[in-house]
């Protein structure tokens, strides 16, 4: 995880949550939890995605909607949480 | 399975297998009727150290993986599935502490809960909501002496709830999802047995009542908001890999019956086994117990290869097993006939518990919702490749 950047993660983000939710087309900014379109499984699925992908750890004080709340917002946490703080 | 298997997981069934044919089948049937597992039993699994399978050994556990886990359960339920409710529900809560716990809680309550020093139950179902869990009434205020918590609540169908130490609460603190660690002693907490289940009678079902149960902040488990979309989630998912496995011993053992059965008794002259109509349900079951093999080790699997569909795999062999265990379970009485419908015969005792498999961790029509609404996804899946891979129109060329 040191040499991907933001624009990497923000494409295996968009990539998981595409396969995830039942929607064609997903804006990077859209508020997922607002959205109505998720499951009650699936953020501890995005929460064990981004874990096992990016070999980071959610913890306890991870826990914030804004850290998942979308594409932009999750990319952003992997990026912050795995230290790489590529503009 | 045993292609599947490395060396020290065969080992381990072996192992789990003596100790289920020693310490569990003699006695499951006698437990049955007493609606109760002695502390002698109880401690014999913590002794042997299956209270912690799931847990690494710094907090002192096994830390064994999760095919191995699965073993366990599968070697357990194919003696008794009321028996292994022990080890389901150490292991929910075990996994939920260990995801979402402080170091402060792993240390106080999980190394103790691997050892086996404490038994844990998992208090989420309620008399008025149980797949509909977001409903859920349990009430928790903030307490102004000391930043915990106050419980006001109800829990119904609580597993090992007779016997627990500790329980898992979860409840509604300003309408947002938050779970504490309550141990059984806390003044307020009431416990009281649910007797005259269809199945899985010994596994010590409670009804749980808090009322005004102090519970102190260094107690409450991950943040307010998270105890549904992540703290429960965690603790389920090992309960539906833990359940899956023991519904297919319980499967396996309808089919071990069965055959044994089917083979030596003699109708007419003719051995059971002969006649075309009992083949047609040995087939099924036999058939059945293999793919419900496949799919609890691809659950399993998955969550040692940390795959990104732990979940999906995991919900996957949940439902088939446990359906599978009904049908064979029903089977397994009809091939033994009248003397399948005495307690004198396993069968009888599996026939009850089969039916519990289903319901428990999720019922069977949950995971057909989680389940179908995933496969339909698969459609737009399939739509966008196929946008992506079509060839685009010639452009008209310009003069």
């Amino acid at each position: 995880m040191t040499t991907i950047d933001l624009k990497q993660v923000k494409e295996i983000v968009r990539g998981f949550i595409n396969n995830s939710i039942n929607i064609d087309t997903l804006s990077d900014d859209e508020n997922l939890f607002e959205s109505g379109l998720i499951n009650s499984l699936f953020a501890i699925q995005l929460t064990t995605f981004v874990e096992r992908r990016f070999g980071i750890e959610v913890g306890m004080d991870d826990l914030s909607i804004e850290n998942f709340k979308s594409i932009n917002a999750t990319a952003a946490f992997v990026t912050r949480k795995s230290g790489n703080h590529t503009p | 399975m045993n292609g599947l298997l490395n060396e020290k997981q065969r080992e381990k069934y072996l192992e789990f297998q003596e100790f289920a044919m020693a310490h569990v089948e003699p006695f499951a049937g006698q437990w049955d009727r007493a609606e109760q597992i002695p502390e002698s039993a109880v401690a014999q699994l913590r002794d042997a150290g299956y209270l912690g399978a799931n847990v690494p050994t710094e907090y002192g556990g096994r830390g064994w993986d999760v095919v191995t886990f699965g073993l366990l359960n599968e070697a357990l339920g194919r003696s008794d599935s009321a028996f292994t409710g022990i080890v389901t529900v150490q292991s929910m809560i075990s996994a939920a502490l260990l995801k979402w716990g402080t170091e402060e809680q792993r240390k106080k309550w999980l190394i103790p809960l691997a050892r086996g020093d404490l038994i844990g139950a998992f208090a989420l179902t309620e008399p008025g909501a149980g797949s509909d869990i977001q409903s859920m009434a349990t009430e928790f205020r903030r307490s102004e002496r000391d930043g915990g918590v106050i419980v006001n609540g109800e829990k119904k169908w609580i597993t090992c709830g007779q016997r627990a130490d500790v329980f898992l609460v979860f409840g509604k603190l300003e309408q947002k999802p938050l779970a504490c660690l309550v141990p059984r002693e806390s003044v307020g907490v009431e416990i009281e047995p649910i007797r005259d289940l269809l199945g899985f009678r010994a596994a010590g079902l409670a009804q749980l009542r808090f009322r005004d149960v102090a519970v102190p902040a260094a107690n409450l488990v991950g943040k307010a908001g998270f105890a549904l979309s992540h703290v429960a989630p965690v603790g389920l998912h090992y309960g539906r890999i833990s359940t899956a496995c023991s519904a297919l011993g319980l499967l396996r053992g309808c089919f071990e019956e069965s055959i044994d059965y089917a083979a030596t008794r003699k109708v007419g002259g003719q051995r059971v086994g002969d006649l075309g109509m009992i083949q047609s349900l040995i087939a099924r079951m036999g058939t059945d117990l293999e793919a419900a093999m496949l799919l609890c080790w691809n659950a399993c699997q998955a969550e040692d290869r940390q795959h990104e569909e732990t979940f999906t795999k995991a919900f996957q062999a949940k439902y088939f097993t446990s359906r599978a265990a009904v049908h064979a379970a029903s089977d397994a009485v009809q091939i033994r006939g009248a003397s399948g419908c005495h307690e004198s015969s396993p069968v009888a005792r599996y026939y009850r518990g089969a039916k519990v498999m289903e319901i428990i961790e999720g019922t069977t029509q949950v995971h057909e919702m989680i389940l179908a609404r995933g496969f339909l996804h698969e459609a737009v899946r399939r739509q966008r490749l196929k946008r992506a891979t079509a060839p685009q129109p010639l452009k008209p060329v310009q003069n």
